[in-house]
């Protein structure tokens, strides 16, 4: 179930990011290693909310910044919902 | 609540001839619905093109994005200026003088300082345009 999860979210981040999900390492940073951008987080966010049905809300937004961070945002988030 | 064009000109910039909605009949943070009537007289008909009128898509995502600023304008009423920044758009079928758009916008997310939506454009009941649009003021940096 993690590792889905994991796998999951890995391929949506990549797909935002436009890059390879194997060259996405979970724990690298989305700005300063993936190049990320605060539009692409807000797509990231919008598409897991859509995808797990949960509300993230905007101060999450900041802790966001590796696959691995959120992964677990959005764990807690299930366990809420 | 209704919104006629100088209530428009009071949450949004643009002005004629780059207004691209001329009434939103329907107005909350969760949903917009406005109305831009397609005259003969649109300026943009002169060149685009000459024996044969059809709005640019080009416009058709502003009104869109116009749309979509009308609905972040409800959330978020006093945000500053906010600048397009992707547009994900597909066209169905062109539109041409005399057609009635009719231009929805729904939020996917509205944060302060940015915004995802989702927009359409119908005619006569048919989806003619769709589009994901994000807008952001240009300090928003996460």
């Amino acid at each position: 179930m993690t590792h889905n999860l994991e796998q999951e979210i890995l391929g949506i981040v990549s797909t935002i990011l436009e890059k390879k999900p194997e060259e996405m390492p979970l724990d690298a940073h989305l700005v300063r290693d993936a190049g990320a951008s605060s539009m692409m987080a807000l797509e990231i966010l919008a598409a897991l909310e859509k995808k797990y049905k949960i509300v993230i809300p905007e101060e999450n937004l900041k802790d966001m910044t590796t696959i691995n961070n959120i992964i677990s945002m959005v764990e807690a988030a299930k366990k809420k919902r | 609540m209704p919104l006629e064009s100088e209530d428009i000109k009071k949450i949004i910039p643009q002005r004629v001839p780059f207004l691209m909605i001329d009434r939103v009949i329907e107005a909350s943070p969760e949903k917009v619905v406005a109305i831009k009537n397609v005259s003969t007289n649109e300026p943009f008909f002169k060149g685009h093109f000459p024996d044969e009128p059809i709005m640019p898509g080009a416009l058709m995502i502003e009104a869109m994005a116009q749309a979509g600023l009308v609905l972040y304008r409800q959330k978020f009423p006093n945000d500053k200026l906010l600048f397009l920044v992707s547009v994900k758009a597909r066209f169905f079928e062109p539109v041409i003088p005399g057609d009635q758009l009719r231009i929805e916008a729904a939020p996917i997310k509205l944060l302060s300082k940015m915004g995802l939506v989702r927009t359409e454009i119908l005619v006569s009941g048919k989806k003619v345009a769709e589009a994901e649009i994000a807008v952001a003021s240009r300090d928003a940096k996460a």
